[in-house]
């Protein structure tokens, strides 16, 4: 394989999985706001919020997995 | 502040830390990458060769076209059949030991399953959902047994988790789309494919235009249009499904699996522990996932509008 396309598979996976990142990150940060926001008005409910809340947050880690497959895919397959 | 009661448990905790935290650091600096930056030979005993990722299965008998992770499928389906027969085998009305811990399973899943669906739909999706959350669930879990990926025949892992083969969460993806379209036809008959086609408002525009009625129709005319652009959507939304199921379950399990060998190659001591625990609890996570998923389309498919 040509130099120039490991350099540009490697690049490519790189910047898939860390924009893909980005946003699950925003996602997953406000998530946790208003998780905490909900336990300080309501610290009874807190079962609740917590499973509720992990839930929500495998959810928008799966947009992360996507783009991490994403990057699999680059570097040991294509 | 401390009582004298707590102050020597408090001492344990503190040398446990102490000598975890101190293991780790040795660890890291006799690794491959740690001995490397402080520019020394590597530990033999904590030199982890670095990590190999083969996307696609094995086949450990190079002759019959059998994965390593069919393999591991079927250890799982046999587990489960076999704790859930020897569970049920001597049925007691008051039970005990491994019945009673069968239908604390049974019944957990029964209650979240019933609780969006109502009584006769959730009597529908029990079956499905309860299975595919089990056989998810088996399968993330029997590969966290210690040593189960480092058994080779003919140099092939013989044992690898089975929803690491893009194979198998694809598989699951098409059973859960094939059963949600089923219940969809069955609880509304032929006029679920309403939910697709949808040119009801789209005929009664025409219709109102054709008898003179220009003004009331052309405003219907654009509503149709939407309608059937819709359901259009919905079919690819419908569609695409499955490809996003697949990809959350092969992904998320991959995505452990090689963070769990990169661990053990950079800290092999102590740290891989933790990402290990995680593991555990991801394939749980992941496994209700898709069975809630499931769960959702399907009442959403069985739900009747207005």
């Amino acid at each position: 394989m040509e130099t120039w396309t490991i350099v540009a598979k490697l690049i490519g996976a790189g910047l898939a999985i860390g924009l893909g990142a980005i946003g699950p990150g925003v996602g997953i940060g406000i998530l946790g706001m208003g998780a905490m926001n909900a336990l300080g008005r309501n610290p009874e409910a807190r079962g609740a919020i917590m499973t509720n809340m992990i839930l929500g947050i495998a959810f928008a880690e799966a947009v992360a997995i996507y783009a991490l497959v994403i990057a699999i895919l680059l570097i040991f397959v294509a | 502040m401390i009582g004298k009661k707590h102050r020597g448990s408090l001492l344990k905790i503190v040398v446990l830390a102490v000598a975890l935290f101190t293991m780790i650091i040795i660890s890291f600096i006799g690794s491959h990458v740690g001995s490397g930056i402080i520019g020394s030979e590597p530990l033999s005993l904590l030199n982890v060769e670095a990590p190999k990722y083969h996307p696609a299965p094995e086949r450990p008998f190079h002759q019959l076209p059998i994965t390593n992770t069919m393999i591991t499928a079927w250890i799982s389906i046999t587990a489960l059949g076999s704790l859930f027969f020897f569970g049920t085998r001597k049925m007691k009305l008051v039970p005990t030991g491994l019945q009673n811990f069968l239908e604390l399973i049974v019944e957990a899943a029964a209650n979240f399953i019933e609780d969006p669906a109502g009584k006769k739909h959730g009597a529908w999706f029990f079956p499905v959902c309860t299975t595919i959350f089990l056989f998810i669930v088996a399968n993330a879990w029997v590969s966290l047994i210690p040593g189960f990926e480092t058994v080779h025949i003919n140099g092939e892992p013989l044992f690898r988790s089975a929803n690491t083969d893009l194979n198998i969460p694809a598989a699951l993806a098409v059973i859960s789309f094939c059963y949600v379209e089923y219940w969809g036809f069955k609880a509304k008959g032929i006029s679920y494919l309403k939910t697709f086609f949808h040119f009801g408002p789209l005929w009664q525009a025409i219709k109102l235009i054709l008898v003179g009625n220009i003004k009331a129709g052309a405003g219907g005319l654009l509503n149709g249009f939407v309608a059937v652009f819709a359901g259009l959507l919905e079919i690819l939304s419908h569609l695409i499904r499955m490809v996003s199921f697949t990809f959350r379950l092969f992904g998320n399990m991959t995505a452990g699996m090689i963070l769990v060998m990169i661990m053990i190659f950079l800290v092999p001591w102590v740290l891989p522990s933790l990402f290990y625990g995680m593991e555990a609890f991801f394939g749980f996570i992941q496994a209700m996932i898709f069975a809630g998923l499931t769960l959702g389309f399907a009442c959403a498919a069985v739900m009747e509008e207005e």
